[in-house]
């Protein structure tokens, strides 16, 4: 599949953003916040700010952006559709939890508000990986490991955006720190297993099954409807080499969680901690789009069969 | 509403059987549905760069070529490609806006390109690569089982058919009611053991495929080039072969 940035940036950033939202939140409920009518407040609207570019990013790629509102209607039976409405639905209690912080500070009422927040932004990350689970004719999605993987991508994202809040506001990630550095191993652990479940799947159909051709056992493509690419091709056809593909995997796994957790680590042992976790978080950021991008690049059609790839 | 329709036992299930036994391959059908779609329901289907390097555009139907078998049983096999109009799509179900629907009255995918957003997201959940996104309206388009001519009532009753149909040079695609056991299509079916394509995807096509015919006239060996023995014969097949 096409790895189009806006795609790309609309899954990571909403990932960073709803996970930042849900740490908020469980950090409300423990009270592990700093005693600041402020933190809280800005932390949300960071939070809020890197889930609508997201979204943003994403209404940028439609063919009639005008009309996106009518996305919301089909909650029924489309992924998209809930993961709009979710998205729409957490904005009101995020703002709400920010707004009760500054005005009566970490009171049960503004707790509750907060974990409303919280658990609507991770149902909107839940609803952005079940789009892409739920496609049936696209293997490397359509199976058990990417809803997971796309929650503790987010739950990593966020611990991430969290402790680079606590290090820049109190100068110590804390348990924040902690925080990254288990979620990262845990990432990286469930993305690994993810990687070695798709190298070991079968393609989901054959040419001879897509043609009903089955009885002659093995068939060839001989000539192509097309002397140049299609939509089809080229929004499916993506394809990409297998020695790239594991060179980015082992970038992916260094920059995304292993660096960034040791990082991580070093800080909240009290070593210059707001200079490394910015460090941490930038390559985080790099290290997730490269690991987005190979999640498209890697995924392969089965209407492709049809052209022979 | 792109939830599915709950299925009507009784209404009409149109669809098409193409016949991969007697397609020369010869596109007409795909240009046809071009030029009648070019100004249907969907219109246009645009082209880019129609007369560059890199000519491309929005058909509904696409002819591929095949070799199935190996050795002497092994043949060319023509195959045009198009919507299958699936019983169970899940190109409508994950249309977030209600632009993907299936008509309860005869099963037929449409697109409402007024309510399209160009998501994209049907022709991703399509696994027979059967809707192509129009880059210039920026919404999504696909085969409408010419429904702008099969209920036409201003042509005359013998041309309501698809466009694909009524032009095919060799009689390969045929169109009708799935759920009537007596129309052509069922009994084409029933007859010549059509096909499902990829059943294992769990799309339920609508769509049937008539496998090609086996042979069914013996053919001698073929003659043998002249070994050894008379002059006469080798001199004739060297000029011959020449
Ligand atoms: S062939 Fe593709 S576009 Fe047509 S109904 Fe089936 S899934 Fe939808
Ligand atoms: S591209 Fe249009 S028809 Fe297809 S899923 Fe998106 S809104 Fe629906
Ligand atoms: S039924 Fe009509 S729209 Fe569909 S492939 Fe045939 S000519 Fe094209």
């Amino acid at each position: 599949m096409k790895p189009a940035a806006s795609v790309l940036l609309l899954t990571t950033l909403t990932g960073f953003g709803y996970g930042l939202l849900a740490w908020l939140a469980l950090f409300a409920l423990l009270g592990l916040l700093p005693a600041s009518r402020w933190f809280m407040p800005v932390g949300v609207v960071v939070a809020l700010g890197f889930a609508a570019s997201g979204l943003i990013a994403s209404m940028l790629h439609l063919g009639r952006p005008e009309r996106a509102w009518r996305a919301f209607s089909q909650w029924r039976s489309s992924w998209l559709s809930r993961e709009g409405v979710a998205s729409l639905a957490s904005f009101p209690p995020a703002l709400g939890f920010a707004a009760l912080w500054w005005g009566m500070g970490p009171a049960p009422v503004t707790v509750i508000v907060g974990l409303v927040a919280g658990a609507l932004g991770l149902v909107t990350v839940y609803c952005t990986a079940m789009i892409y689970a739920s496609l049936k004719p696209i293997r490397q999605w359509n199976n058990k490991h990417t809803a997971p993987n796309y929650m503790l991508l987010a739950l990593f994202s966020g611990a991430m955006l969290m402790a680079l809040l606590l290090a820049c506001w109190t100068g110590q990630a804390g348990l924040a720190g902690l925080l990254v550095l288990l979620a990262g191993l845990l990432a990286a652990a469930a993305k690994l297993a993810y990687w070695r479940f798709i190298d070991t799947q079968k393609p989901l159909a054959t040419l001879a099954s897509a043609t009903g051709l089955t009885r002659y056992g093995e068939v060839r493509p001989l000539d192509a409807p097309h002397f140049t690419e299609n939509y089809v091709l080229r929004e499916m056809g993506y394809q990409i080499a297998r020695k790239h593909a594991a060179r980015l995997r082992r970038i992916t796994i260094a920059t995304a969680f292993l660096l960034p957790s040791l990082l991580a680590l070093l800080a909240g042992l009290g070593l210059v901690p707001a200079l490394l976790i910015i460090l941490a978080t930038l390559l985080t950021a790099m290290g997730l789009f490269i690991e987005r991008w190979l999640f498209f690049a890697e995924a392969t059609h089965v209407a492709t069969l049809y052209y022979g790839r | 509403m792109t939830s599915l329709p709950t299925p009507d036992p009784g209404a009409k299930k149109l669809g098409l059987v193409i016949d991969l036994d007697t397609c020369v391959g010869c596109h007409a059908c795909a240009v046809n549905c071009k030029e009648w779609n070019t100004g249907g329901h969907a219109a246009p289907l645009p082209d880019y760069d129609p007369y560059g390097k890199e000519p491309d555009g929005v058909w509904f139907n696409r002819i591929h070529s095949y070799e199935a078998g190996c050795g002497e049983a092994s043949r060319t096999v023509n195959f045009p490609r198009s919507c299958l109009h699936c019983e169970n799509p899940q190109c409508v179900t994950v249309c977030p806006t209600g632009a993907s629907y299936k008509r309860v009255e005869d099963g037929i995918v449409l697109v409402d390109m007024d309510k399209c957003i160009g998501c994209k997201l049907c022709s991703w959940a399509c696994p027979y690569g059967a809707r192509e996104f129009d880059e210039l309206a920026g919404v999504m388009k696909k085969c409408t089982l010419c429904i702008d001519r099969i209920y036409n009532e201003t042509l005359p009753a013998e041309e309501r058919e698809p466009a694909c149909v009524a032009t095919c040079p060799s009689r390969a695609r045929h169109f009708g009611d799935f759920n009537d056991p007596e129309s052509k299509v069922s009994k084409l079916v029933a007859q010549r053991g059509g096909v499902e394509l990829m059943p294992e995807l769990g799309y339920k096509p609508v769509n049937r495929y008539l496998p090609p015919r086996q042979a069914q006239i013996q053919t001698a060996p073929r003659e043998r080039a002249a070994e050894g023995g008379n002059k006469l014969l080798r001199l004739l097949d060297k000029v011959l072969s020449r």
